[in-house]
């Protein structure tokens, strides 16, 4: 008999200590994102799309160095460099990316290219919405990853043949 | 032989001449000193600091580069001093050095980036702002950027004593002491880029690669120049089908560490917007891109009915098409056309001097018999200008073993500066001017005579009959002007020769003869422009043409193939020497195909392919080896990029072969016949110097 009043009690405790878990549990905030209804919210460090940055004059951080590239496990940067010059000014360095195709195909998200950076152009953005129906979308253009220019900074120069023929 | 001297290197015991200095004594036993102003085969400098070693019973560290080795001499390369000097040495050295490494060219290939990561410090003391200076464009090809320059001498030296130019020099002293070119504020030089290639650092850099792309974003392609016939291995940077830029880094080829401005920078014809992508068949009196298909046949129906009805065709060969090229092409037209009138523009007389040679052994010199031999005769040919190769050996045979070099020519030519002899005479003079160096050429213990254009025919066989009166082993070379030159005649595109120099046993129309004659009916042009300079055709022959561009002589052609460039082909050429070497295919040009193929593929329209055989660059050069004289050469030293001397042909060549059809275009530094016009990189000098 006292055996069965002592189960009873026993189980009643272990019924008790579970349900105070789960009463203080539903107490606390939650967790679960309610992502797609809410937007996300990413720690910091998080790794998503690639941003290009600018400096605080609006030019671009990126100068072309390939090393992103040359880091890159996946090899899914692809750069064409050009030569900055007087009527088209658009790094703060002697060069520039004319092309800079990140193919989030490949892109794994390890890092490695914004450790390699000398510049600190390339950056993890908190971008993560990629999904695609279409893999050819997929190829990142610089334009799809460049920051935007900082209100009151003066924009990249980029001479139209306009002004080429007008400076003659 | 001198004794060995014996010492004793990071514990290891080396045996060396004499005389040797103590970085290459030990390079010898695979022990690497560092070092920046120290180059082979340049004169010292001991300007760096960087090689410095420990040497026993010497009380303070000495330069490596400039010690001569002693015997019983104990020599130490890695000890916590010498660490410390070498940090220190490049700390000096970085002080106003720019943070440029990415946006550098040299970077990724800088022999200062290299250093600093091997025993450089990791940060800098040096707070104080840097000494900076602009950059400055020197020439279409050279640039200057003085803070990146560690003043190692480099490029002056080898501009002065490789080059022979001496344009660039040393002004101001201490920290700002720059490298400054000839013209106070421009260059006026051989546009060669050597110093650029020398410098360790990315100082001096180049205009056609600058800011393009980065060393190891490239693949390398070691192949040979297509512009003179020096046959200097090139190696071109290619990304993603691109050439980004020539230089010779494995310093593998008959050149060495040399290249002139075409071999390295005037690939740029390559992608010239006039390129013809398409083939192009003339219809009511224009030029009008067709297919493939098309063109091929319409061309293949002319050329069948014409040889059916025996009517008269002419074939101009290129000298810069590929030996596959030019023998399948002779195949095709002696075989396949049943025609004899096959001719190219002929440069230099190779084949008398052949026949006059002939039943001598060794007497055909290689470019590095031009380095080697004691003594060097320059017959009417400005090496400088015309074969910068060959002019950079014999500099350098003089700079290091004291050649003599005897100058017979009708202007001034760079060698006279340190010419045992120069002498001046004009063409006619030449075989008389080199008698009155009889006496002194007879004293030489060898010999290497290099002859030009004017030097033909009967004054070929004079000229070997002087050579033979002096009873000592002499050498020669004939000059021929470009890139394949030597390889069409070899390859028979003559009337009166075969492949290997074997009598064809009938005569036949010159180029000039076919191009002015009245009664040809067909006229088939590879690679040639024999319309130079609008000169018209003779008659009105049905014309054919492979071309890459539209040429005076593709202007005036019926059907247009558009052709590869040798950057764009596999194959094999023969250099001015003889020696053979093979090209490596670095691109693909939209919409050309290669000479080869473009035959082969008529050649199986006409329905011949079984009579003139399968048309790959492999299994030509495999008929080649079996069938021409001369040419039997081991196929693994030719296919892993190395070059082999044609055997001679040693027996009579008992056919007139008209030696005086052999003129040569007399190309300079910065022309390359009608393939010279499409590289911008040319006409970039040439109008810079128009300008000034
Ligand atoms: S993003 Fe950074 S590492 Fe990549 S090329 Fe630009 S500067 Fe170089
Ligand atoms: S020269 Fe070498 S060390 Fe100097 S910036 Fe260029 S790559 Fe860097
Ligand atoms: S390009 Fe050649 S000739 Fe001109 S300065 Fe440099 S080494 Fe001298
Ligand atoms: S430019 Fe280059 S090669 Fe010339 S001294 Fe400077 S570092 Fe040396
Ligand atoms: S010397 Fe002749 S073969 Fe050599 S790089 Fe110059 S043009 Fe080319
Ligand atoms: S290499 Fe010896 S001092 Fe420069």
């Amino acid at each position: 008999m006292a055996n069965t009043i002592t189960q009873i009690i026993e189980s009643a405790a272990a019924v008790a200590k579970g349900m105070s878990v789960t009463f203080k549990e539903m107490m606390s905030p939650t967790v679960t994102e309610n992502y797609p209804d809410e937007p996300p919210k990413f720690e910091e460090r998080y790794r998503g799309a690639h941003v290009l940055q600018r400096d605080e004059n609006g030019m671009e951080k990126c100068v072309a160095c390939f090393l992103c590239a040359a880091a890159c496990p996946a090899n899914c940067i692809y750069i064409e460099a050009a030569e900055n010059t007087d009527l088209v000014r658009i790094s703060g360095g002697e060069r520039y990316a004319k092309v800079y195709n990140i193919d989030y195909n490949r892109c794994i998200f390890c890092g490695y290219c914004v450790e390699a950076c000398p510049t600190d152009a390339i950056t993890h953005g908190h971008g993560f919405e990629l999904a695609s129906y279409n893999t050819s979308t997929l190829v990142y253009r610089k334009e799809d990853m460049l920051a935007p220019i900082p209100p009151g900074a003066r924009p990249p120069v980029i001479a139209s043949s306009g002004t080429a023929a007008n400076g003659h | 032989m001198a004794e060995l001297v014996s010492l004793t290197i990071d514990g290891r015991t080396v045996q060396v001449p004499p005389g040797t200095l103590v970085i290459d004594a030990a390079k010898k036993i695979g022990v690497e000193v560092p070092a920046f102003c120290y180059y082979e085969g340049l004169s010292l400098q001991a300007a760096c600091r960087m090689c410095l070693v420990e040497v026993e019973k010497m009380p303070k560290l000495m330069a490596g580069c400039t010690l001569p080795v002693a015997e019983g001499m104990v020599v130490r390369t890695e000890t916590p001093t010498i660490a410390k000097a070498r940090k220190s040495t490049l700390e000096f050295l970085l002080t106003n050095h720019p943070l440029d490494c990415p946006v550098c060219d040299k970077g990724g290939e800088c022999e200062l980036q290299d250093m600093v990561f091997r025993y450089g410090a990791g940060e800098s003391r040096y707070t104080e702002i840097k000494h900076h200076v602009d950059e400055k464009q020197w020439s279409p090809v050279v640039y200057f950027d003085a803070p990146r320059c560690i003043l190692c001498y480099r490029c002056v030296r080898i501009c002065d004593e490789g080059m022979g130019v001496g344009a660039l020099g040393v002004i101001n002293r201490g920290v700002v002491s720059e490298i400054a070119p000839n013209k106070t504020d421009h260059l006026e030089c051989d546009e060669c880029g050597m110093c650029i290639d020398i410098c360790p650092v990315g100082a001096l850099t180049s205009g056609a690669y600058r800011y393009k792309t980065r060393p190891w974003e490239m693949q390398h392609v070691g192949t040979i120049c297509t512009h003179c016939s020096n046959g200097c291995k090139t190696t071109l940077g290619v990304r993603n089908n691109e050439i980004m830029r020539g230089d010779n880094r494995d310093q593998s080829g008959v050149n060495g560490e040399f290249l002139c401005i075409k071999g390295r920078y005037a690939f740029d014809f390559y992608h010239h917007q006039e390129r013809l992508q398409s083939p192009l068949v003339r219809k009511n009196g224009k030029l009008e891109p067709v297919s493939w298909k098309e063109a091929l046949e319409a061309a293949a129906a002319r050329l069948k009915a014409a040889r059916d009805a025996g009517s008269k065709i002419g074939v101009i060969g290129s000298t810069r098409t590929s030996n596959e090229e030019n023998f399948y092409l002779q195949k095709f037209a002696r075989l396949g056309l049943g025609t004899n009138h096959i001719d190219h523009h002929r440069t230099g007389d190779v084949v008398t001097l052949l026949d006059a040679l002939s039943g001598q052994k060794d007497a055909l010199a290689t470019t590095a018999d031009l380095y080697e031999k004691p003594a060097i005769v320059v017959l009417g040919a400005d090496l400088a200008l015309e074969h910068p190769l060959l002019s950079f050996q014999i500099r350098a045979n003089f700079r290091h073993h004291q050649a003599r070099v005897y100058a017979v020519t009708e202007k001034p030519v760079r060698e006279d500066k340190y010419a045992a002899a120069a002498i001046r005479c004009d063409a006619a003079g030449e075989l008389a001017a080199l008698e009155t160096l009889r006496e002194k050429l007879a004293n030489e213990p060898e010999l290497v005579i290099v002859f030009g254009d004017t030097v033909k025919g009967d004054a070929v066989r004079k000229l070997v009959a002087f050579g033979s009166s002096l009873g000592k082993p002499v050498k020669y070379v004939a000059l021929v002007d470009y890139s394949n030159s030597r390889g069409a005649m070899d390859m028979g595109l003559v009337p009166e020769l075969l492949p290997g120099y074997r009598p064809s046993g009938q005569t036949g129309m010159s180029a000039g003869e076919m191009v002015a004659s009245g009664d040809l009916d067909m006229l088939y042009i590879v690679g040639a422009n024999p319309l130079e300079g609008g000169q018209p055709l003779g008659g009105k022959p049905f014309v054919i043409v492979h071309e890459m561009f539209l040429t005076e002589t593709a202007q005036a052609a019926d059907i247009v193939f558009p052709a590869s460039s040798a950057y764009e082909k596999n194959g094999t050429v023969t250099s001015v020497t003889g020696e053979v070497q093979q090209l490596k295919k670095a691109v693909q040009a939209m919409g050309t195909k290669p000479d080869l193929e473009i035959l082969g593929l008529l050649v199986r329209e006409m329905g011949l392919a079984a009579q003139i055989g399968p048309w790959t660059p492999d299994k030509v050069f495999q008929e080649i080896r079996e069938t021409v004289p001369g040419y039997n050469m081991p196929l693994p030293v030719i296919a892993t990029g190395g070059a082999v001397q044609t055997a001679p042909v040693n027996g009579r060549i008992e056919v007139d072969a008209r030696p005086d059809l052999v003129r040569s275009s007399r190309d300079g530094l910065f022309t390359s016949g009608t393939l010279g016009r499409y590289s911008k990189v040319l006409n970039s000098v040439v109008e810079g110097r128009h300008h000034t």
